[in-house]
């Protein structure tokens, strides 16, 4: 349980005199859980407020709060955006518990709807900055590519955040790389959150319940990535009753059966519940066919098969009043296979498994214990057949990692985390195997590694007035891996002051290491890559940034308007030589390249969530930088000039807007605009004519990394939602329709050049020309859901 | 076997995005501006035993410039042999009868070169550009044995793939390049591909093919013993053409065995056999 006691002041103009009155007085602690009153499921960041004294609390993961207040009759309002709010009375005379039920607005679009106040104030007032969330239940509203629903690539529409390419789902998060974010799962790692070549995240939407975006500000309990931190948390069972729920898609879909776990007594929910989701593609089912009906034509190449699958598992059983257990489970794995009809097979798979087990203990009111045992493993497999002749290589890292989160409330001023944590990895960083049926053919090298990693944390939420409130904290961090080892030292900090009710100033600073990097040439999110150590000359990656901004809370309370300017410099950061041997490789050490980053900018954020439209507004002027000087025998990267990284993008615009039509009808529109990618096209060529032969063969040359942009980005999604009416069958169930890139602009996905001939491919060439691939034209999609 | 690149991966995975598109039109022309590079002289040279040495020397040009090679007409080439003389290889442009390439200097007298013998090659112009570059002969490794074998389709689809069988020397740093021609060296190669000794130093080789090959075809199964840097060039140069068109890619300059300009320049040294395949 990660305790967010931030002391909201949810009427500052009565904020100081009010406080220092009740010093004196005899105080109490009030404790509960704010769940759903429909399903039981516990609603983390929902309010629990005492509006006549200025002092509030927000719920925590597992929807627990803690809120300290002066004996006496109080007037408690507990709120959560698209719940209906609630008022209680209480009479405080010792410590006490209150757990209190929130019904929905009464249909699933209802978060949009109702009225209230809690979210937009939440975040005026803390001083963590550079944060989002997004719950599976907006990204859910929004148009999807193929109309999947991705929660990844809904946080793409945040502002620094920038995405990697046409439809993927990796982040880059204020210059970062993709690699250099943290990607949890109810405390759980996941090294590649890529199905399809990261066309799609591998988090099923039904099974997750928000996300946490961490673009800067870092908490303590946070560390081992430099850019971000995103953290999914998979939604709770539902403790009220056995509920099936899915969908049918374009190609995939999805399946979640849900329940409690064990028997309600009275009023309260049953003690646990159960989480089973499941989904998978099926492009593969009628390649087969197309296959099948192919099979006795000679020339036919076969159409490769392909699908994903995941599971996603998650129960969780309340003990006792002060013990609670968490089981989480992800398993996902994305299968390609070819099968030539002259006896040549193919297989390639590869995902990631992940499980972790949390105890919750309460002390008491003011003190909580998580401690959370976990593992993750990400691997890929290429098995490679020829008559008797085979060849397997592989990769893989494996994590087993223990954590303790500790938190302590002294008083309401104070909030108290500490915090220890151990992993050991595996890394698998190559494994090759090739040999004949005859065993005339017998090769097979591993390169394989061992590391531990472990963080001390503490930190503290310290509000000593009103108008200040400080989070500051301290990482102490280590990892070694054979007989070398390193230590890092990282301080956090960061403070909102407010200038008055609606307006605050915050700033934050935080130290990251990484110590563990990822090994690609490709700039994309692939399969194939492969995590490495630091370890003998591959230094851990290191990074700074710090950042300030100001918010106001404008039209009553409607619209939150914040800028935040950030800087971010780095060191250590990895790239690799030319033509560097990345596999099976017992030197690679000796293929990296290390250099220095630095990223800026100014995010711009508008938005909205209450009323029947609502949505939000970013805009980003950015700039990301990178320099690799002359090393290790070679000129470094453009012989040690500064080039931007691919993902540098100058402009980011996005627009969101939802809005609601009917009870029924729900009318959403996304648009992205968007500096183009930097990317390297030749600019010179040569010929070569081979050792035979009398081809000439045009050789490109290169000039400076990156030296090229591609045209600028944009594209407009519309989204239906359509509430359809209740039966027997099916009480709850929607069409939702997408147009994903409506208005069919080509955007550059990459530019080749190509030869011009004068007609077949044995004619002349007479020209070059410069051609742009597009990935995706208008691409319209429906899919079913439904819930019972 | 080893294995040099995971591009092939790479181009899979971007197959296996456009898979489902490759319907739509979603290929355009478009201007790009690029930087104008400095024009270099680039080189080609592979010399052989018992052959009159022959180079190919062109500059480098803007991608975008009109397809025909564009020869400098100035350039002094001088070769310097094994045993320290030197020869001016005349400007004479040709196309070689046997390989059908193209030249633009030769010599006189057929080379003799040894495993072990180093030649030095300086090119100069008269602007002012030289290149220079260094070549040993690498010893020969002969071919143990050839195999086939057919696949077990019906007889109008049988094919075999080809199994070239060799001993690699003991210690790491041999590389090697296989072709097979069918019928003539003077065609494509049929097969053309590089492999190394990283990971399976002083073992057994068997180099394969797949199905490919149909009953009757004469086989000319050619395996190139190729110095470092030549292996480097030729994985270079099939990395900077991979990365035109493949987004995955990470573009990579050459590696050329020249100096002060780009190309290769090596001596060969191979073992060649002939296979027929026979009727099933």
């Amino acid at each position: 349980m990660t305790l967010r006691l931030t002391g909201l002041l949810l009427f500052g103009a009565l904020g100081a005199g009010v406080s220092h009155s009740v010093q004196a007085q005899v105080r109490h602690t009030l404790t509960g859980i704010i769940r759903a009153a429909d399903d039981g499921a516990p609603l983390p960041g929902a309010t629990v407020a005492v509006p006549a004294l200025g002092l509030g609390a927000t719920t925590d993961a597992n929807g627990a709060y803690s809120l300290t207040l002066p004996a006496g009759r109080h007037q408690l309002v507990v709120s959560f955006i698209g719940y209906a709010s609630q008022t209680r009375d209480v009479n405080l005379t010792r410590d006490q518990r209150l757990n209190v039920p929130l019904a929905t607005a009464g249909n699933e679009l209802g978060e949009v709807v109702i009225e209230g106040t809690g979210t937009l104030e939440q975040k005026l007032r803390t001083p963590q900055m550079s944060v989002e969330r997004l719950t599976a239940k907006e990204a859910k509203l929004l148009p999807a590519l193929f109309g999947e629903v991705d929660i990844l690539k809904t946080l793409q529409l945040k502002p620094g955040v920038q995405n990697g390419g046409e439809g993927t789902s990796g982040l880059f998060v204020r210059g970062g790389s993709s690699d250099q974010n943290l990607v949890l799962v109810d405390d759980a790692l996941v090294y590649n959150p890529s199905h399809l070549f990261g066309l799609f995240s591998v988090f099923n939407p039904d099974a997750v319940q928000s996300v946490d975006l961490y673009k800067g500000g870092f908490p303590a309990q946070y560390g081992g990535r430099l850019s971000s931190v995103i953290d999914v948390r998979m939604r709770e069972g539902n403790r009220e009753k056995l509920g099936v729920s899915g969908g049918l898609g374009l190609i995939s879909s999805r399946l979640t059966v849900e329940g409690p776990l064990g028997k309600r007594a009275g009023k309260e929910p049953a003690k646990g519940s159960f989480l089973v989701s499941g989904r998978r593609t099926y492009f593969d089912i009628f390649t087969r066919q197309i296959n099948k009906l192919s099979e006795d034509n000679p020339d036919y190449n076969p159409i490769p098969d392909y699908y994903f699958y995941d599971f996603n598992a998650k129960a969780n059983y309340t003990l006792g009043p002060k013990d609670q257990v968490f089981l989480s489970g992800y398993y996902g794995r994305d299968q390609f296979g070819f099968n030539s009809q002259g006896g040549f097979n193919f297989g390639f798979s590869w995902g990631n498994s992940v499980a972790a087990a949390r105890w919750n203990h309460v002390f008491n009111s003011r003190l909580y214990l998580n401690t959370t045992a976990s593992f993750t493993d990400y691997q890929y497999q290429v098995s490679n057949k020829l008559d008797q002749f085979s060849f397997n290589l592989g990769s893989n890292i494996r994590d087993y990692s223990l954590r303790t989160d500790l938190d302590y409330a002294p008083n309401e001023r104070h909030a108290l985390k500490l915090g220890i944590q151990a992993t050991h990895h595996d890394f698998g960083v190559g494994r090759l195997q090739a040999g004949s049926g005859d065993g005339s053919l017998n090769i097979g090298s591993t390169v394989g590694y061992t590391g531990v990693e472990g963080a001390l944390y503490a930190s503290d939420n310290f509000r000593p007035s009103d108008k200040w409130q400080l989070e500051y904290g301290l990482r102490l961090t280590g990892f070694r891996s054979g007989n070398q080892g390193y230590v890092g030292l990282e301080p956090r900090g960061a403070a909102r002051y407010s200038l008055s009710p609606v307006t605050s100033l915050k700033a934050s600073y935080a130290l990251m290491y990484q110590y563990v990097h990822l090994v690609t040439n490709s700039g994309a999110t692939l399969p194939t890559d492969i995590w490495y150590p630091s370890r003998l000359s591959v230094k851990p990656q290191r990074s700074q940034q710090v950042a300030a901004g100001v918010s106001f809370l404008l039209g009553e309370g409607k619209y939150l308007l914040s800028n935040e300017v950030y800087y971010k410099w780095s060191q250590n950061q990895v790239d690799f030589k030319d033509g560097a041997q990345l596999f099976v490789n017992p030197d690679l050490d000796s293929e990296f390249l290390f250099g220095k980053g630095w990223a800026y900018g100014n995010e711009v954020y508008l938005e909205k969530k209450t009323g029947r439209t609502t949505g939000w507004i970013g805009y980003t002027l950015s700039w990301s930088k990178r320099q690799f000087l002359p090393q290790r025998g070679t000129s470094g990267i453009n012989n040690g000039r500064v080039f931007f990284p691919n993902y540098d993008r100058r402009h980011n615009l996005t627009v969101v807007v939802l809005h609601q039509l009917t009870e029924r009808l729900n009318l959403t529109g996304s648009f992205v605009y968007t500096t183009g990618n930097a990317t390297t096209l030749p600019a010179g060529r040569f010929a070569v004519q081979d050792i035979y032969g009398e081809n000439l063969t045009a050789v490109p040359i290169y000039p400076d990394r990156n030296s090229y942009r591609l045209a600028a980005y944009n594209r407009l999604d519309l989204g239906l939602v359509w509430k359809m009416k209740p039966t027997n069958w099916f009480p709850e169930s929607d069409l939702t329709f997408s147009v994903y890139n409506a208005y069919n602009r080509r955007n550059p996905y990459f530019v080749y050049f190509d030869q011009v001939r004068a007609g077949g491919e044995d004619t002349p060439v007479t020209s070059f020309r410069a051609r742009q691939v597009s990935l995706f034209p208008v691409i319209p999609s429906v899919t079913y859901n439904f819930k019972f | 076997m080893a294995i040099n690149r995971l591009s092939f991966f790479r181009r899979l995975s971007w197959l296996l995005l456009l898979a489902p598109l490759a319907s739509c039109d979603l290929e355009q022309d478009i201007d790009v501006d690029l930087p104008a590079l400095p024009a270099q002289l680039a080189v080609e040279c592979y010399l052989e035993n018992g052959e009159i040495p022959r180079l190919t020397v062109t500059e480098t040009v803007p991608y975008l410039a009109s397809p025909e090679p564009v020869v400098p007409t100035d350039v002094t080439v001088r070769l310097t042999l094994a045993n320290g003389q030197t020869e001016t290889l005349r400007f004479f442009p040709g196309i070689n009868p046997v390989t059908r390439k193209a030249y633009t200097h030769t010599g006189t007298r057929r080379l003799a070169a040894r495993p072990g013998d180093t030649f030095r090659l300086e090119v100069t112009d008269t602007k002012g550009r030289r290149v220079t570059g260094t070549a040993t002969m690498p010893a020969r490794v002969p071919i143990d044995t050839l195999e086939y074998k057919f696949n077990d389709l019906p007889p109008e689809r049988r094919e075999a793939y080809v199994l070239t069988r060799f001993q690699d020397p003991v210690g790491v740093g041999n590389s090697y390049l296989l072709q097979i021609h069918r019928d003539s060296i003077s065609d494509e190669a049929e097969v053309d591909y590089d492999v190394e000794d990283r990971l399976n130093d002083g073992t057994r080789f068997a180099l394969g093919t797949s199905f490919r090959f149909d009953p009757g075809d004469t086989l000319l199964v050619t395996l190139y013993h190729i110095d470092r840097p030549f292996f480097l060039f030729r994985q270079s140069v099939q990395d900077a053409r991979n990365a035109n068109g493949n987004p995955f890619s990470q573009p990579s300059s050459i590696k050329s065995t020249v100096e002060g300009g780009v190309g290769v320049f090596t001596v060969l040294s191979y073992d060649r056999k002939q296979l027929i395949i026979p009727q099933p």
